[in-house]
């Protein structure tokens, strides 16, 4: 792996990998200004694919197809990335027309994209399980931009003005910090060159921090959701926790682990879909954002199984936090988790992905090395303590059943 | 060493031929190489809903499940355990035509955790116990008095998970009208009913049936030794003289006459509506390749006829998502149309989607998307050589619904031959809409 910074201060990483057919290009974007209404970004990341200066959206995409290249931007709560993706000879046209949609998009189909957002985020909402989380980040992330879930935006979409989305562009361009990565069979003088053709006129601001952390949780929360004929009920309990930057971080991730992020051999999948037969899906996550991140525990199940369920979750996250996990279970957890990170890094873009991912944060595109030991070096006592500092009484509980189930929770 | 058949194929973007060896019992392994410290170890049986009735839909799955708890040498938890221990992702998956497990893992030093998956995987797949108590006893739906919660139940729950998805809802509406009788028809997870009753001594029926020699390809995805590993697989694929089965041989239904039309309620916001057609044999490999082609003209992302016309340059907004879809099947494969529209513009919807395809049967594409498509095509096969679980799923495709990788080898040629006047034929012999089932969601 290889970090050069441009002439225009934009880091740019390399990472070559022989007898690849595709390059794989990242250009993060950070978010220095978050949204005062829900969905100025979102709007901005649709409008980027929707017509430049020079290309209408329909020969944008008719280029883009023709040439067979994946180009598209995804927006997070802290940045939206571009991501292209090509076979090696079609590398140089996948960068001009990349440079082209963050250049010169017009964003005019502003009016247009407001209306196919609107259905679309109708369609998405008639799913449960999107209904069921859009619940649960709008109010564990109340008054905060992370809590800018579909219903929202379909609350604010009608104040948003052109000059806001106009306003997000301009600030985007001009005040983000930003970090490209690359990953392909290319020799680094020919790729430095050419990105400095597209990209040496965008100009970066280093280390633009921003400070915006969300309120304090300092109450348990239940959020009900009817829905009569739904099949199965949608529970999420989730706890704020310490981030990415925090010394907790390897240990919660060893814990998530444990618990129920990975596979067919985490507590939470043993005791409640195993031995009980409770569920398909049960599960952990640990969601991490800058300002912010999320532990939570996932189960879809019958709706008469809610108290079961919720007792469950209770047991095992009870049992974490009071009983010493075994050095077996912490090693075999460490292992499974380092060992799969290979998985999640195996093509070009998840490699050019996660080493700008790092940069973005400010850990260095080496970080996974380094996180590696870290996670090596978790204890036992370490899972003890953040799981005791982590599920605490303050948390949100959304579940979405038929009504008859959501009485007396 | 036993008597092994081997032949090699040239597998596009990858640096070394991949080799296909055909053991005395009929067992095939293909080792597959692709730099890197990942491997795939992975078996395709060739069994699904196809095999199945009436009476047992959905026992493929169910057995899938079942697999997992345990042999007679590892209690069950073992295998998940031990493997996921080193990193490993473990599955498995069941369609219409196959049921594949795969373990995808880090090769470990000296490829130590290649050999150890190895080991744990043919043990799972030649000697399951399915033990009762896994499986939870025989119940009545509806008992709420059931104590053993097992296996049974996860796979009922999988099953009220698919109930609540709009989009499920209507391909499993759509897809049963399409065929009158092959076994297509059958929805592959099942039924709840069907899975609170089959009793112990089916399910290993099925499986003894079924988990032949025959009619297992067994894969090897990455970068190891393959005369070693080759040996290794041998050794532990010890089939104990189990007696080879054939599968029964179906015909494809004859479409629809009249275009057929289903319509559903439920406590949605927004329209639903999936239309379907029979497509050709999955080894007819120019008519395979002539409706990917439709699919990626009609329906296939930001530049297709359908996003273009029906989103992006209508007055009034009627639809919300709207694309095409081919599903490649042994006895023939299936082109849907999916769209969701504003729930009072169904009449308008499904009258947009028509004209569109009156147009493309009249043969209206044009050079420019028709070299669009193909070099898309193209491309797909270097993104399905970029990850061993890829290449590895790519193979058991080959193998197992279409019986050989002969055709991955024909795929360019083929691609770089057809011509418009096919694909128009194709489009013509496939996608009349006399021939079509529709079904569509709506509010109550």
């Amino acid at each position: 792996m290889n970090k050069i910074v441009l002439d225009n201060n934009i880091p740019l990483i390399l990472k070559e990998n022989k007898n690849t057919p595709r390059h794989a290009l990242c250009f993060y974007f950070k978010i220095s200004e978050p949204e005062q209404k829900a969905g100025i970004y979102t709007i901005l990341n649709r409008l980027f694919l929707q017509g430049t200066k020079n290309r209408s959206a329909e020969k944008l995409a008719q280029e883009l197809d023709e040439n067979a290249i994946d180009c598209y931007s995804e927006m997070k709560q802290d940045f939206i990335r571009f991501k292209l993706q090509c076979l090696n000879e079609d590398f140089e046209k996948g960068l001009e027309i990349l440079a082209d949609i963050i250049k010169n998009s017009t964003l005019d189909d502003f009016e247009k994209e407001i209306i196919k957002l609107k259905g679309e985020i109708q369609a998405e909402l008639d799913e449960p399980k999107t209904r069921a989380l859009d619940g649960f980040y709008s109010t564990i992330y109340k008054n905060h931009s992370y809590g800018h879930t579909y219903t929202q935006i379909l609350k604010d979409i009608d104040c948003i003005t052109k000059q806001d989305v106009e306003k997000a562009y301009h600030s985007l361009i001009e005040k983000s910090s930003k970090v490209i990565s690359i990953a392909g069979d290319f020799s680094n003088d020919c790729v430095i060159d050419l990105l400095k053709k597209y990209f040496s006129d965008i100009k970066n601001v280093v280390d633009c921090k921003i400070e915006n952390r969300p309120q304090d949780l300092n109450k348990a929360e239940v959020v009900k959701i009817e829905k009569d004929d739904a099949s199965q009920a949608q529970i999420i309990q989730g706890w704020r926790v310490p981030s990415i930057f925090d010394k907790d971080y390897p240990a919660i991730m060893v814990m998530n682990t444990m618990l129920g992020s990975s596979g067919l051999s985490s507590r939470l999948f043993l005791e409640l879909r195993d031995k009980k037969g409770l569920a398909y899906v049960v599960r952990s996550s640990y969601e991490i954002y800058d300002q912010s991140a999320l532990f939570n525990v996932y189960i879809a199940t019958e709706p008469k199984n809610i108290k079961t369920s919720l007792e469950g979750f209770k047991v095992e996250l009870d049992k974490i936090k009071n009983i010493p996990v075994s050095e077996t279970e912490l090693e075999n957890a460490k292992n499974n988790l380092i060992g799969k990170r290979q998985f999640f890094s195996e093509t070009n873009l998840q490699q050019a992905s996660l080493i700008a991912y790092y940069e973005d944060k400010g850990l260095g595109a080496d970080f996974e090395e380094r996180f590696i030991q870290m996670v090596q070096d978790v204890t036992v006592e370490d899972i003890q303590r953040v799981a005791n500092s982590c599920i605490t009484d303050n948390y949100v509980l959304t579940v979405l059943a038929p009504s008859e189930y959501l009485k007396g929770l | 060493m036993e008597n092994i058949i081997k032949k090699e194929i040239n597998y596009p973007y990858l640096t070394r031929p991949v080799e296909i060896y055909e053991r005395e019992n009929g067992h095939k392994i293909v080792l597959a190489h692709k730099e890197g410290g990942l491997v795939n170890v992975s078996s395709w049986v060739k069994t699904g809903s196809i095999n199945e009735n009436d009476e047992n839909n959905g026992i493929s799955h169910f057995l899938e499940h079942l697999m997992f708890k345990g042999t007679h040498k590892h209690k069950a938890g073992y295998f998940d355990k031990t493997l996921e221990a080193k990193g490993a992702i473990v599955n498995a998956a069941t369609w219409k035509d196959y049921t594949f497990y795969y373990v995808t893992l880090p090769k470990g030093p000296n490829d130590a955790y290649l050999k150890e998956a190895v080991e744990l995987h043919a043990d799972m797949m030649l000697d399951p116990v399915i033990p009762e108590d896994e499986i939870g006893p025989v119940f009545t739906l509806g008992d709420d008095n059931v104590s053993q919660k097992r296996e049974r139940h996860v796979v009922i729950e999988e099953i009220r998970m698919r109930q609540d998805q709009p989009w499920t809802k209507i391909y499993n509406s759509t897809n049963k009208n399409m065929y009158t009788s092959h076994p297509y028809r059958r929805d592959v997870i099942g039924f709840p009913e069907t899975i609170a009753s089959i009793p112990r001594e089916t399910i290993l029926d099925y499986y003894r049936t079924h988990y032949t020699p025959n009619n297992i390809t067994t894969i090897v995805a990455g970068d190891f030794d393959h005369e070693k590993v080759l040996e290794l697989l041998c050794k532990e694929f010890d089939f104990k003289g189990r007696e080879n089965f054939q599968n029964p041989q179906y015909q494809l239904d004859k479409p629809v006459d009249e275009a057929k039309y289903i319509e559903l309620k439920g406590k949605i916001n927004t329209g639903f509506a999936i239309t379907g057609w029979l497509g050709p044999i999955a080894r007819d490999l120019k008519a395979n390749i002539a409706l990917e082609i439709i699919n990626i003209i009609l329906g296939e992302g930001q530049s297709s006829r359908l996003y273009q016309n029906l989103i992006e340059k209508v007055a009034e907004p009627v639809f919300n998502v709207v694309a095409t879809d081919f599903y490649n099947f042994k006895d023939g494969g299936n082109f849907f149309v999916q769209a969701n529209y504003k729930a009072d513009k169904k009449d308008e919807a499904l009258e947009l989607i028509k004209s569109e395809l009156e147009k493309l049967l009249k043969g209206d594409m044009t050079e420019r998307e028709f070299n669009k498509a193909k070099k898309k095509l193209k491309a797909r096969f270097a993104e399905s050589a970029e990850t061993v679980s890829d290449i590895a799923e790519n193979i058991g495709y080959y193998m197992t619904v279409c019986d050989d990788l002969d055709l991955v080898e024909q795929y360019s040629e083929a691609l770089d031959s057809i011509t418009m006047a096919e694909v128009n034929e194709a489009a013509q012999k496939y996608l009349a809409l006399n021939h079509s089932v529709t079904t569509v969601l709506l509010p109550e």
